[in-house]
């Protein structure tokens, strides 16, 4: 059996960086953003490619660049009222209609030069150097938001106005999580693919909120069961011709069923 | 001050109040009585349609970042989530300021024993009873260190004998700071309170507990539930 390396950077990679944040979600009650953002990265990824063609540049850093409104407006939306079932769905509404607009534009005006399949089922196995780095790079990035903010947004998820009494600006909070949110979920999208990032994010802390009895647990007990889900995913994969990222979701399934039985915290 | 959420009745038409110095000061209002609210206005949490808000002397109105150096606050129970796998002495340090490390632990665990919390503080919230989860978030509003002090209905949520001891720590607490309690059982604070407020969708009368454990002034928060029996007071609903 053949092992690339660059194939556990990226996994393990991308798991990190997917955990380290899980905590932030669940503690802000952020799963919806989090559940609607893949379509919101699918759809920054199909227009960096237009970008790129048209203006120059690398499409990842568009797809970046653009994702970024969007998710930020959808914060400006809940800060001025509306629901988040309403806000929620007009962005889920708007991302996926202008991420098919967008893949569908993309596909057949450059077939030859983008393979978007990628980022809908998510390929390590076809990551390069490049890719290998950057996974890590986020993964850093990741580790050490989250090592920064979790206290804070876990303080804001128990009680908001004791938060903002003690100095916390709250609504600052939200669009930083927001876009850190973003950031990875777009940097990472074709390593984890559309599908698996939405299990990726969430599931993670769900597993670790039931399990953990402090909050230094609750991020070591969110990364260190996505990276064996992610070490064993891929082992799965490469031994069984399966799909990686499939691989991974269904072990970190598999290890939230396991938690269920085990766990007595949340 | 005045206030009225978008689309709803007032809650404050335009009331003054004016409260100095140490003790307890209740609250007193059936629930749905905007009491929340009323805090939450105190707090800078949220803003008056008119008027300001004065902690100390400085403006506090819409900015709880300024109220929160005057007042510090326990929210009702049922306002904090106990499914994040937080610990009570977590939550007392991260309220602290001004310290780090060890001392930061050492100045939690006192806090914590000064409200008799320090035996369950290492539990998660959700494992805790309603007494101790209070109790926890007592010394969490403590660690800020304010010279006043806000708790929304604390003694929900909290079996009755956890209520007598509570109403003996608010009133141990309240021999060195301000102490405002809101509740919606006229008995519970009655004899230690230095001022009631009657509020019901405003304020309704303002004494001490002498001068507002009247018929007529109960009354005016609860309607025409309250009754006098054989000479008894008693409050229905």
């Amino acid at each position: 059996m053949y092992l690339d390396p660059r194939w556990f950077a990226v996994m393990l990679g991308s798991a990190a960086a997917f955990s380290a944040l899980s905590p932030l979600v669940y503690a802000r009650r952020f799963n919806f953003f989090a559940a609607s953002l893949p379509h919101a990265a699918l759809l920054a990824a199909a227009l960096g490619y237009v970008a790129a063609a048209f203006l120059g540049g690398s499409p990842a850093a568009w797809a970046v660049l653009l994702s970024l409104p969007p998710s930020l407006l959808l914060v400006l939306l809940l800060h001025k009222g509306v629901s988040e079932d309403s806000a929620t769905s007009a962005f889920v509404a708007f991302t996926t209609s202008a991420g098919v607009a967008a893949v569908y534009y993309v596909l057949t005006s450059f077939p030859a030069r983008v393979s978007l399949w990628s980022y809908i089922l998510g390929d390590p196995l076809l990551a390069g150097w490049e890719d290998a780095a950057l996974a890590v790079a986020v993964a850093a990035l990741s580790i050490a938001a989250s090592l920064l903010l979790l206290q804070k947004e876990v303080s804001i998820g128990l009680d908001s106005d004791f938060s903002s009494l003690s100095g916390i600006r709250v609504k600052l909070h939200d669009y930083a999580l927001a876009a850190l949110l973003t950031l990875v979920s777009v940097s990472l999208l074709r390593a984890v693919g559309f599908v698996v990032e939405h299990v990726a994010l969430l599931l993670p802390a769900a597993i670790s909120s039931r399990l953990a009895r402090n909050t230094r647990e609750f991020l070591a007990l969110s990364v260190l069961p996505s990276l064996a889900a992610a070490l064993l995913g891929l082992l799965l994969a490469v031994q069984l011709n399966l799909a990686p990222a499939a691989a991974y979701g269904f072990v970190l399934l598999a290890a939230y069923l396991i938690s269920l039985l085990g766990g007595g915290g949340a | 001050m005045a206030f009225a959420y978008a689309g709803g009745e007032y809650v404050l038409e335009g009331e003054n109040l004016e409260v100095e110095g140490a003790g307890l000061v209740t609250v007193l209002g059936p629930n749905g009585a905007g009491k929340t609210t009323f805090f939450k206005l105190i707090l800078g949490l949220l803003k008056p349609l008119r008027g300001r808000v004065y902690l100390n002397g400085e403006d506090v109105t819409g900015d709880p970042a300024r109220a929160g150096v005057h007042a510090s606050f326990v929210p009702q129970l049922s306002a904090v989530r106990k499914d994040l796998p937080a610990t009570g002495v977590e939550v007392v340090e991260w309220a602290l300021r001004g310290y780090s490390g060890d001392e930061r632990r050492r100045r939690a665990l006192e806090i914590l024993r000064s409200v008799g919390a320090e035996g369950f503080a290492g539990k998660r919230l959700s494992s805790m009873s309603g007494g101790q989860l209070q109790r926890v978030l007592i010394a969490r509003a403590l660690a800020r260190d304010t010279p006043i002090l806000v708790l929304d209905e604390p003694f929900s949520g909290v079996d009755p004998r956890g209520r007598e001891e509570l109403v003996e720590l608010l009133s141990k607490l309240a021999e060195s700071r301000m102490v405002l309690v809101s509740t919606h059982d006229p008995v519970l604070t009655l004899k230690r309170s230095r001022l009631v407020v009657v509020f019901n969708r405003g304020i309704r009368a303002v004494g001490t507990p002498d001068e507002v454990y009247e018929l007529e002034m109960l009354r005016k928060a609860y309607g025409p539930g309250v009754l006098v029996i054989e000479k008894c007071l008693h409050v229905i609903g």
